[in-house]
């Protein structure tokens, strides 16, 4: 199988104070910057190679770099060190909506925002009663509605609709697996089982064992920064789980 | 190499491009019923303001060309672009954060999409420049000379300015908060300092030398070459294209500079 993401020595630096951001009045008055200059590694000497068809789940608690790294693959972010490969496009499950505006229809929506994710306006009339169907009845509905109009949950159902018939052969996901009420996320599970079945490369970020032990066969975690296991999901899961308990 | 791979880069995405284009043309006159009519009732109504207080207030019909409504209205149409991109290309990138955030492209694309979408309002609005223009060359107050053929090159110019300058604004307000209310009190100089109510022939001659680096100035001139039978201004056209060519490598260089830092902020 071939390589389809490789990350050699990754590392990313952020400044730990939010007053990084300069204001004039101070470089004005004072005449330098006082904001403290001291940073951290979110991020560092990280290195991993996933292959084709395999789905990945990354473990880790909050503020580990689990999502930082996600981003890093999704190429919305640009590390201060090493580098990571991707061969192939990427569907990113990451801030669903974004490429949605409350002020135009849910059509005009999708058809810009499919056009964003590099759909062009024939390729999204053939899949345009796929993604609507998935979205469901209400959803249909309301397709000439302004997007703002619609329930939050209706909302977000369009936007993992169209997400996930992008073609893209890496699926990246941050926690949002599923989406909408109890119903909607079923569909969605077998929509994502159905994707790693037509041999697609999953790698997902999830506090959520079921969810890892359902999709996920190798883990990754990372702490503080580190990687600091990679194997088989059930291992990792328990390795994330005693390192928990014994810091309790 | 600067420059090059970043073009290429917006080119091959163009299909994205047109979406964003579209997307902005489309919130703008979907917001409003009369949508494209402001496009250009707004210059028009400086254009009216400017005429009525320089030509019968001030009484100095020599600081610009005649037919003065003609002269004006170029500037103020010009003037539009080119200040409505300066403020809205220096929020470019966190107005749109969660699609920057999400979306794997080119991050360039998001200046140049706004020059492009108020590119072509200001072609929208060029039939109302015409139909002054027919009107006084019909009246017989003016001709239109071959140099009207500038005007294009003029469009081009005034275009990779502002992406240049966009490149420019766009990062460096992420990461400089104040940029924005620095932009505003620029562009209100800047009305004043290019010759859009005036013509440079009327400033006096120091104040010329010192308009010659505003790029602005030269490409106002080509606008107008093909409506107005004065002497072209080839030393401010020269200096535009010059400064234009500094200002997007500039731009290319320090977007390149700023991108990683900027987007860990948004």
């Amino acid at each position: 199988m071939r390589t389809v993401i490789e990350a050699h020595d990754l590392g990313i630096e952020f400044y730990r104070s939010r007053r990084r951001k300069m204001s004039l009045r101070e470089i004005v008055l004072k005449g330098k910057n006082t904001a403290p200059k001291d940073t951290f590694w979110a991020l560092r000497n990280v290195s991993f190679t996933v292959k084709a068809g395999e789905a990945v789940g990354l473990v880790g608690g909050n503020g580990s770099g689990k999502s930082t790294l996600l981003k890093m693959i999704a190429g919305v972010m640009i590390p201060d060190e090493g580098g990571v490969k991707v061969r192939g496009g990427v569907a990113p499950l990451i801030e669903l909506t974004g490429g949605f505006l409350g002020e135009l229809t849910a059509r005009d929506n999708l058809y810009l925002a499919g056009g964003l994710h590099g759909l062009s306006k024939a390729q999204m009339d053939e899949r345009y009663d796929e993604i609507v169907d998935f979205a469901g009845p209400q959803v249909r509905a309301g397709m000439d509605m302004a997007y703002r109009h619609f329930s939050s949950g209706m909302q977000v159902r369009l936007a993992f609709a169209l997400i996930t018939t992008l073609d893209e052969p890496i699926v990246l996901v941050d926690e949002v697996l599923a989406v909408g009420d109890r119903a909607f996320r079923e569909k969605c599970y077998l929509r994502m089982e159905n994707m790693l079945a037509g041999g697609k490369t999953l790698f997902m970020v999830s506090h959520s064992e079921a969810d890892l032990r359902r999709f996920a066969e190798r883990g990754l975690y990372l702490r503080q920064g580190s990687l600091v296991g990679d194997g088989p999901v059930e291992e990792i899961i328990e390795q994330y789980n005693a390192d928990v308990d014994a810091t309790r | 190499m600067i420059l090059l791979p970043q073009a290429r880069g917006v080119i091959a995405r163009r299909q994205v491009l047109d979406t964003l284009v579209r997307r902005d043309l489309r919130v703008r006159y979907a917001s409003s019923p009369i949508g494209y009519l402001w496009t250009i009732i707004d210059p028009l109504a400086m254009a009216a303001i400017y005429f009525v207080v320089f030509t019968y207030i001030f009484e100095a019909r020599r600081v610009g060309y005649q037919p003065y409504v003609l002269f004006i209205l170029v500037g103020v149409l010009a003037w539009q672009w080119f200040s409505q991109c300066a403020t809205e290309t220096s929020r470019a990138l966190l107005a749109e954060a969660r699609l920057v955030r999400s979306t794997n492209l080119p991050r360039e694309l998001w200046v140049v999409r706004i020059v492009i979408a108020k590119g072509i309002e200001f072609v929208l609005s060029l039939p109302v420049l015409a139909g002054f223009a027919i009107y006084f060359v019909i009246a017989g107050q003016t001709t239109v000379h071959y140099r009207v053929l500038l005007f294009p090159l003029a469009i081009v110019l005034q275009f990779l300015l502002s992406v240049g300058l966009g490149l420019i604004l766009a990062p460096v307000t992420v990461i400089f908060t104040d940029m924005p209310r620095i932009v505003r009190i620029a562009l209100r100089m800047g009305f004043y300092a290019t010759p859009i109510i005036y013509g440079v022939h009327a400033a006096p001659p120091f104040l010329q030398k010192i308009l010659l680096l505003n790029p602005m100035a030269g490409i106002l001139e080509m606008y107008r070459g093909g409506f107005f039978p004065h002497e072209l201004n080839v030393p401010a056209i020269l200096s535009s294209v010059v400064i234009t060519f500094i200002t997007l490598v500039a731009g290319t260089i320090v977007f390149r500079r700023l991108e990683a830092p900027v987007l860990k902020e948004i």
